[in-house]
């Protein structure tokens, strides 16, 4: 298997990762990923509502979201997460077919998204890119003029 | 990622199969383009995209030495490679486009795959030649970086950075790769706004997602140049960053009203040299955002699925005249009741819905005829080729609409036609000059309405077609015989190229002349109840016109009655009508036979021709009906008793246990119960020939 230089935190510590999706079998395989880049699982969640209080409670460095869930919807769950936590780096995991979604959620604060298949190479590349994040960086995600905001 | 049942994985293929001869059909399309303009890098661009889509979709469906092959493809279609064989680089893709065919065949049969050595050869030719590098190589000669930016962002730009605040242009290309570009967009947007103030930013936000290749800002930013890079280098959604800082000496000094005249000043110059350019680039646009919307808006749908909305549409029809005539029936034992009128009235608007529902079902099956003509500029290029002649298609009439399955049928016929109109009609260069015609040849392909029917004609300005040497190879396969071949109209001698094995081309060429052809174009025209015309004059070409019924769904029919019962006729396979008496009815060769203005016209009585055994014979009437009928060049009279009416009908197939007699192509019913048999005209005109010897049909 591919080696990866581990990716840490800025204090040095382990990544601190949330893996939401519905199918246990993704989450399974997120989670060997994150594994494999040096990262700790925080936390899982099955849908958007245990995805916010998994959250709130856990405070993770990156949250791996799936867009389609049952309960709440990943769009739904980016928005709450970000109305509360601007801070929030959260990478959306979705196939091709749902770019509408993961437009909405890029409006709504998502920082990046990947798609399905996931690739170990590509997921490592996407979070550390998001990692390497200024926090002082200014501004929030705009809507495109004319989407819908619902 | 779930597992697929198998009906899953065979619907998927089934359509990747579908959509990858569509794909096929545009790269033969693009090659032939590339052909013509080799350095257009617009065309090398569809090339690549649609031979990039071949490669996912057949890498999904796990057809793997396609995928492959595909793949190094795409390394040819770079501009460099292009750049230095420009002339080589369409024949790679056309000849891949076959390759990808055969494959797909041999996929689609479970068969071997065929060797594909040569085409290797020719692609590993071209990337090792000089000056061309291996794999796919950054476009350095279309860097992103225009800035084109309006006089009201030009201002804004400067006035930043003469307030001192570091601006930046930024051009990033998105991963060719990917698959979502307006997330990726959206993604960009994000980036730029979360880095510092964006002043102008290309495209603007309404251009379709789809085609967005390159994203240009004006940036004003605290950051440092390289904190930008950074940050503009999202992975998996970026490929490629160009950033220039905009320094205040590359900004006129700051004034208002001098800007804005600079501004304009220079807008003039730039429309001259970059208006052609950028109005192309915008007519592309708007071309590829229309073209997205046509393909979001249509539907594959089961073409049986269709056909059962068809017949429930028919079963209605008849339904509306069971209605209509218990109505008659009504009006006359209740001719006061005002509830006639309600049901008159509910009666007819039923009825202009239901012809309105049956229009709509047509036209559902009705496609453009392009679908079939966008085969040829490739078949007739290839043909060309071969025979070592220059020709060229002019293609017109392409919007015409035909049902599907017509039009299908019609394929293998126009194919013959327009690979015999390049190698047999349309002669050598050097034949002719000498004839003073250009040496390039030019076979044109049209398609038009007429009445309920569709023409489409293949012309060729060649030589034409040499009748005698159509009687003499008539007479020489046995056709006719020598006398007969003389005593024959020229319009005759000319349809005798549609008998069986028949053969004008004095060589057997590759592409065509292989004693089959024209009599199967015949009998699918026959089978299509169309007919074809041929028309030839010596020096200026030759023109063969194919028409067919718009659909074959329904009818409009001549209904006729012989010996008191009711049968139909085509009515496009109707001539005319005439009325004539017994003493004008010949006996020639045991056979009865009418002068018509000239021509011999064999009569046919339905009650002796057939066995149609309970037709009673009725006593010989003084006066008769005769419907002339004419099919694929041949014509007969119908002796029928009286007329009855025009009327279309929904044809219903017959099973063979039910009717024995090929006489009968199929049966309708009428409104009021009745069976109507639909007679099978080229089976009559089969069976007449059998009997007689050709000239006597005329």
């Amino acid at each position: 298997m591919k080696q990866f230089a581990a990716l840490l935190r800025k204090d040095n510590q382990p990544v601190r990762y949330l893996v939401v999706d519905d199918s246990v079998f993704a989450r399974k395989n997120l989670i060997k990923m994150i594994e494999m880049f040096g990262g700790e699982l925080a936390g899982e969640a099955g849908d958007g509502l245990t995805a916010i209080a998994e959250y709130n409670r856990i405070k993770p460095d990156i949250v791996l979201m799936d867009i389609t869930m049952p309960q709440m919807e990943g769009i739904e769950a980016v928005e709450r997460i970000v109305r509360q936590h601007a801070e929030a780096r959260i990478v959306m995991v979705s196939s091709v077919g749902y770019q509408e979604n993961i437009l909405a959620a890029l409006q709504k604060g998502a920082k990046h998204f990947v798609q399905k298949p996931v690739k170990p190479e590509v997921l490592y590349e996407i979070l550390r890119y998001v990692l390497s994040d200024d926090p002082n960086a200014t501004g929030a995600p705009v809507a495109l003029a004319g989407e819908s905001r619902s | 990622m779930s597992r697929q049942p198998e009906d899953r994985n065979n619907e998927l293929r089934a359509l990747f199969f579908e959509s990858a001869a569509e794909l096929l059909q545009s790269l033969n399309e693009a090659g032939l383009e590339l052909e013509a303009r080799p350095s257009d890098e617009e065309v090398i661009r569809r090339v690549r995209r649609i031979v990039h889509t071949l490669k996912g979709d057949s890498a999904a469906c796990g057809l793997h030495k396609l995928s492959e092959l595909a793949h190094e493809l795409e390394d040819v279609l770079t501009p460099q490679v292009t750049g230095i064989h420009g002339k080589e680089v369409p024949e790679v893709v056309l000849a891949a486009a076959d390759s990808f065919d055969a494959m797909l065949a041999a996929y689609q049969k479970n068969a071997k795959l065929p060797s594909m050595s040569a085409l290797h050869a020719m692609i590993r030719r071209l990337l090792q030649a000089p000056g061309a590098a291996a794999g796919s190589v950054p476009d350095v000669a279309q860097a992103p970086g225009q800035f084109a930016w309006t006089e009201y962002e030009q201002l804004m730009i400067s006035e930043a950075v003469h307030r001192g605040d570091p601006v930046y242009n930024i051009a990033l290309r998105i991963d060719p790769n990917s698959l979502m570009r307006a997330a990726a967009f959206q993604l960009i947007r994000n980036v730029l706004h979360g880095s510092g103030t964006v002043i102008a930013l290309r495209p603007e936000d309404n251009v379709a997602a789809a085609t967005i290749v390159v994203v240009e800002a004006a940036l004003a930013s605290p950051q440092s140049e390289e904190k930008l890079l950074h940050r503009c280098r999202i992975p998996s959604i970026v490929s490629e960053v160009h950033i220039e800082k905009i320094t205040a000496s590359q900004m006129p000094e700051h004034e208002l009203l001098g800007d804005l005249l600079e501004a304009q000043a220079a807008k003039v110059v730039a429309d001259g040299a970059q208006g052609i350019e950028s109005d192309r680039a915008a007519k592309r646009t708007n071309a590829g955002s229309a073209a997205v919307a046509v393909a979001e808006s249509t539907l594959r749908v089961d073409a049986a699925r269709i056909d059962a909305v068809m017949n429930l549409v028919g079963e209605l029809i008849i339904g509306k005249s069971m209605l209509n005539r218990t109505l008659t029936e009504f009006d006359k034992q209740h001719a006061r009741d005002p509830v006639r009128a309600k049901l008159a009235d509910a009666m007819a608007f039923q009825a202009r819905i239901l012809d309105e529902l049956h229009k709509c079902v047509l036209k559902i099956r009705m496609v453009p005829v392009e679908q079939l003509f966008r085969r040829f500029p490739r078949i007739v290029r290839d043909v060309a080729k071969t025979c070592g002649k220059d020709v060229a298609l002019e293609i017109s009439g392409q919007n015409t609409d035909l049902d599907k399955g017509i039009l299908d049928a019609l394929a293998e016929p126009l194919m013959h036609l327009v690979r015999n109109a390049v190698d047999h009609g349309v002669g050598s260069a050097e034949e002719r000059l000498s004839a003073g015609k250009p040496a390039r040849g030019t076979v044109y392909l049209n398609a038009y309405h007429q009445g309920t029917q569709v023409v489409i004609e293949v012309r060729d300005d060649g030589r034409g077609i040499d009748l005698a040497l159509v009687r003499a190879r008539a007479v020489q396969k046995g056709i006719v015989k020598a006398e007969e071949a003389q005593r024959l109209s020229d319009q005759d001698a000319l349809n005798l190229i549609f008998e069986s094995g028949f053969s004008t081309a004095t060589e057997v060429t590759e592409v065509s002349g292989r004693g089959i052809g024209m009599d199967v174009v015949r009998t699918v025209m026959e089978r299509l109840k169309g007919t074809i015309h041929v028309g030839s004059q010596k020096g200026r070409g030759t023109t063969f016109q194919l028409r067919v019924p718009l659909t074959l769904a329904s009818i409009q029919t001549l209904l006729f009655r012989v010996g008191g019962r009711l049968f139909a006729v085509p009515l496009s396979s109707v001539v005319e009508i005439t009325r004539i008496t017994d003493h004008e009815i010949h006996k020639v060769d045991q056979r009865e036979v009418l002068r018509l203005r000239e021509q011999i016209l064999t009569l046919v009585r339905l009650n002796h021709l057939s066995r149609l055994r309970s037709i009673d014979s009725q006593p010989a009437k003084k006066k008769n009906f005769v419907i002339v009928i004419g099919a694929a060049e041949k014509r007969f009279g119908l002796v029928v008793d009286s007329l009855v009416g025009e009327e279309e009908l929904v044809i219903k197939a017959l099973p063979g246990e039910i009717v024995s007699s090929d006489l009968v192509s199929g049966a309708s019913i009428l409104g009021d119960g009745t069976v109507v048999l639909i007679l099978n005209v080229p089976a009559i005109l089969s069976r007449l020939s059998r009997a007689t010897p050709l000239g006597a049909i005329a």
